[in-house]
Parts: structure tokens; C-alpha cells; sequence
């Protein structure tokens, strides 16, 4: 298996990585009049209308785990807007930049990680709204928000290896990402983001919610902002969470490699 | 002089057709799905020295194009070997590579970074570009909105005004009025005549590639048929052409005869 070329073109474009990523983002949110602001405006509003369903209706004012329902939500979901968009326009990448495939010789492995930079920046300026928002409620950070970094690049790296694996295989089929789209939901549900892990009775059940690595994230981020736990006091969910990532990784490499020479042609 | 920039040895392509979308996921993992191969280019030798002019002729789905994919890079040859030296402009279609969503200024600078351009000389290129594309306004403006003359009008502006070594035209001066064409052939004597740009060009019109080209190639059915100077290849092209006339003809003929 051979992932040395994929590192050495990251390298040798790193500049234009970096660009093409700042593209991204101009594109997707300048063509609107409001711009920026929706990078914002769609986030805000899910939260919203999740602490208004689940927050008023089903946990009234008891809060969670001690905690606003609204603040231990937010903790939670934010890494989702960054994931959900990978699942979405990550699984896209190559379609959606076929131009740079098909018309100029270009370094194709890079796609998935401008267009994961790209979210990732968005994630960036969310994670600090919501540092500001726990400020405003009166939660000052702690020295537990210094591990924020380790989860990102966790999360960073497991999504932009998906980005590599899906984009590829949506490229190959179009049920393919249909597929992911149509999941996309389930993923959402069977990750910790709406509930404590921990309340669900059902052992099986609760095993299947720790196996999904967007909950082992959606966790670590609450570790920073709610639980107040470092990385290392779960070591069990760390080793099943990097042996996940090494997965992804390889498969992402193995399906690269192989469909490489056959993307200009099926695109 | 005499430095090969260009060679190709025994390159076949074939393109791999799967009966839909579902069995060719399938085929990530499993080899053993069943696929019927299209033959695109067979066996193709040849070689461009620097500074040479080439045309290339041949009828739709001669296997030009997969060609001067396979030259520029976007492609990747089934078998053989393939060696290009120097930096590869290519005029392939007509959008040239454009992302829709972004301004014709920010597809030149796009443009540039992508073929490893520093932003300083492309700032230094831009006037130019934007001048010879003649679009003025529509440059802050999503190529989206672009007509296909204007898009044509600035991807030929920008490919032929980065310093190509290696340029490639295909089928792009068909496109835009006349005195818009004029200027592209302008251009093209300006770049091949400056040392050491070597010209590749795929045309139907025999007459545009006599302007440019010493050389001519041949192709029919991914098969090269002749290399040589280009008043012989024209000859061949012509002939090769009657040929084919011929031969649908006594085709017709004969099926009318059966009914």
C-alpha cells in the first residue's frame, strides 16, 4: 500500500491547498446577499430548533447533566455542522471540482482536504461563538478547553480521510452518494449529540452509539466545555477511536490508489 | 535544438465501459466484474522535438482528444510509456478548466497558482490577459454568467499569455468572430516564433494548420496512420476522408438494396 505520493503532493501544494481552500469558502458563502453571515445563520438556527423541540418539550427546565439543556447541546452538535458537512460536500469533493480533474493536471488528492480546510474554517469561528456564548452565560473557560486542539485534529484528520474514501466512490457511482446523503440522518441519531450515552439502558444499543466515532468527537468536545475530563481518563475509547481512524485511512489510501488513473475518465 | 519535449512509446488507452453505475462501485473491490473495453488510442508512437508545430488531424473519435489528454496529464495511458517535459499549456475545451462559480479575475489567479505561478507574476499577466480577452466589465463577474465566446475568449487569453512551454490548442480558435480569431492566430506565430515553444493543434480546417504547422499526424480509429510534413498529412487527411465517403456510400447502397 503506498500513501508516500499522497503526502508528497500535499506537500509540494501546500500554498496552493491553502488557496484553493479560501476559494472554497468565497464561493460557497460570497455569492449570497447576506454571505458570511450564513456560515452562522444555518447553525444558529438548528440549535435552535432542536433546544426549542428537545429543550422546552421533553427536558423542560430540569437541564442535563447539570447543565443549561441549550449550553450541553451546543457543546455537542458543533463538531457535527463540520462533520455533516463532510458527509455532504466532502463525499462531493471530486464531483463537484471535476473541472480541475478532467480539464489540468492536477494533484487530485488534495481535493478532499481544501474542501475539508475549507469547513474546517467555518468550524474554527463556531467554536469560538460558542466559547463566547458559555462566557456570556457566565462559564468562564478552563484549562480543559486547552485539549480542543487534539479533538480537532482528530476530527480533522478521520474527516478528511472519509473526504479522500467517499469522494472517490461517489466520483465511481452516483448511488453511492446517495447513499451517504440518505444516512447522513442516522449518523446524526446514532452519535451522542442528542442524549447522554450514558442514559441508554440497552447494552447492545449503548455499544453501537460508543462505536460510531462521531461520538467519541461529539464526547471529547463536551469533555472540554461541560465534563471537565481529560483525554487520557478514557484511554479505551481513545485506542478504539485511533484504530477507526487507522481504518479510514487505509481504505481511503487503498481506493485512491486504485481509482486514481480511472477518475479522469469516469468524471 | 534538437531536445525531445514530447515522446510517446507504444501507448495504447482503453477505456473500461461498465454496463451502469452500480457495477462499476462494485468493481473498486471485486475485478471480476464483466466490462466491455473501448479502444481510444492504440499502440501510438511518435516524438515533438522543442520548438516543432504539429497538427493532428483525424475525425471525431479518432482518439485526438484522449491524445492531448493523455500529453497534458488529465488522462493516463492503459500501457506504454509517456514522457513531457516542460510546462503544458492546454486550450482543451472551450471552458478551459473555469470553476463557474468564481470571477474571471479570480480563475486567472486560480489559473496561475495551479500551474505554480507566484501571485506577483500573474498580477504583471492579468492587464494583458484581460485586454486580449476583451471581456472588460464581465471580469469582476462569475464566469457563470459568461457567453461561451467570452468564456473561450479568456480561457485562450489566459492559457496563451502564462508562458507556455508546451501549448496545446484544441479546436479553440473555431470559436468567436473573426477578428477575435485573427487575433488568436496572431498570437499563436507570436508564441511559436519566440525560442523554444513547441505547439500541438487539433483542427477539422486544413488550411488554419497550414498556417502554423511544418508538421502533420494523421489518426483514425486511435490508430496513427501518418506522421510526416504537413502538406503530405493534409493529402493523407483529404484521401483518408473520400475513403470513408466511399465506404458509408456502398454501405448505404447496400442496405437499400436489401430492403
Amino acid at each position: 500500500m503506498e500513501g508516500q505520493s499522497i503526502i508528497k503532493e500535499h506537500i509540494q501544494w501546500r500554498r496552493q491547498i491553502r488557496k484553493l481552500a479560501r476559494a472554497d469558502l468565497i464561493k460557497t458563502y460570497s455569492g449570497a446577499a447576506l454571505g458570511w453571515a450564513w456560515a452562522v445563520i444555518r447553525p444558529a438556527i438548528t440549535i435552535f430548533v432542536y433546544w426549542f423541540a428537545f429543550g422546552m418539550g421533553l427536558r423542560e427546565k430540569a437541564g442535563i447533566e447539570g447543565w443549561p439543556f441549550i449550553l450541553w447541546l451546543m457543546a455537542g452538535i458543533i463538531s457535527w455542522f463540520y462533520i455533516r458537512d463532510m458527509l455532504n460536500s466532502g463525499t462531493m469533493a471530486m464531483r463537484t471540482y471535476k473541472h480541475l480533474i478532467t480539464k489540468m493536471k492536477f494533484p487530485v488528492s488534495t481535493i478532499p482536504t481544501f474542501v475539508s480546510l475549507a469547513n474546517f474554517t467555518v468550524h474554527l469561528v463556531l467554536v469560538l461563538m460558542v466559547i463566547i456564548i458559555f462566557i456570556l452565560f457566565g462559564y468562564w473557560p478552563t484549562l480543559y478547553y486547552l485539549q480542543l486542539p487534539f479533538y480537532m485534529l482528530l476530527m480533522f484528520i478521520f474527516a478528511t480521510a472519509w473526504g479522500l474514501f467517499g469522494s472517490v466512490l461517489a466520483a465511481m457511482s452516483k448511488d453511492f452518494a446517495n447513499l451517504i446523503k440518505t444516512l447522513t440522518m442516522a449518523f446524526f441519531w446514532l452519535s451522542g449529540i442528542m442524549f447522554p450515552v450514558s442514559e441508554i439502558d440497552i447494552w447492545w444499543a449503548q455499544l453501537i452509539f460508543k462505536l460510531n466515532p462521531i461520538t467519541y468527537i461529539v464526547e471529547g468536545y463536551r469533555n472540554c466545555f461541560i465534563h471537565q475530563v481529560w483525554f487520557w481518563e478514557e484511554p479505551a475509547a481513545l485506542a478504539v477511536y485511533l484504530a477507526e481512524m487507522l481504518i479510514m485511512i487505509l481504505l481511503a489510501v487503498y481506493v485512491y490508489n486504485k481509482m486514481r488513473r480511472d477518475l479522469p475518465d469516469v468524471l | 535544438m534538437d531536445d525531445i519535449v514530447i515522446e510517446f512509446k507504444d501507448v495504447t488507452k482503453v477505456y473500461k465501459l461498465y454496463k451502469n453505475d452500480k457495477a462499476r462501485l462494485k468493481a473498486v473491490f471485486n475485478k471480476n466484474i464483466k466490462h466491455t473495453k473501448k479502444m481510444a488510442v492504440n499502440k501510438v508512437s511518435f516524438s515533438v522535438k522543442r520548438g516543432e508545430a504539429v497538427a493532428i488531424f483525424g475525425k471525431n473519435g479518432a482518439g485526438k482528444s484522449t491524445l492531448l489528454k493523455m500529453i497534458t496529464g488529465v488522462t493516463f495511458s492503459t500501457e506504454g510509456e509517456i514522457r513531457v517535459e516542460g510546462r503544458v499549456s492546454a486550450l482543451l475545451e472551450l471552458t478551459a478548466g473555469f470553476d463557474p462559480e468564481l470571477t474571471g479575475r479570480e480563475n486567472i489567479y486560480l489559473k496561475g497558482q495551479i500551474m505554480g505561478i507566484s501571485d506577483e507574476e500573474i498580477a504583471e499577466l492579468e492587464k494583458g490577459i484581460i485586454d486580449f480577452a476583451a471581456i472588460e466589465e464581465y471580469i469582476d463577474q462569475p464566469v457563470r454568467t459568461y457567453s461561451s465566446g467570452m468564456k473561450a475568449r479568456l480561457g485562450f487569453a489566459i492559457n496563451s499569455n502564462i508562458r507556455p512551454e508546451i501549448l496545446i490548442i484544441d479546436e479553440a480558435l473555431s470559436v468567436g468572430d473573426v477578428n477575435f480569431k485573427k487575433k488568436c492566430v496572431e498570437k499563436v506565430n507570436e508564441i511559436i516564433e519566440r525560442e523554444g515553444v513547441t505547439l500541438l493543434f487539433v483542427t477539422h480546417s486544413t488550411s488554419v494548420a497550414k498556417e502554423f504547422c511544418s508538421r502533420g499526424m494523421v489518426m483514425r480509429q486511435g490508430n496513427l496512420i501518418f506522421d510526416g510534413d504537413i502538406d503530405s498529412a493534409i493529402e493523407r487527411y483529404r484521401q483518408m476522408l473520400d475513403e470513408d465517403r466511399e465506404i458509408a456510400k456502398s454501405k448505404k447502397i447496400f442496405t437499400e438494396k436489401k430492403q
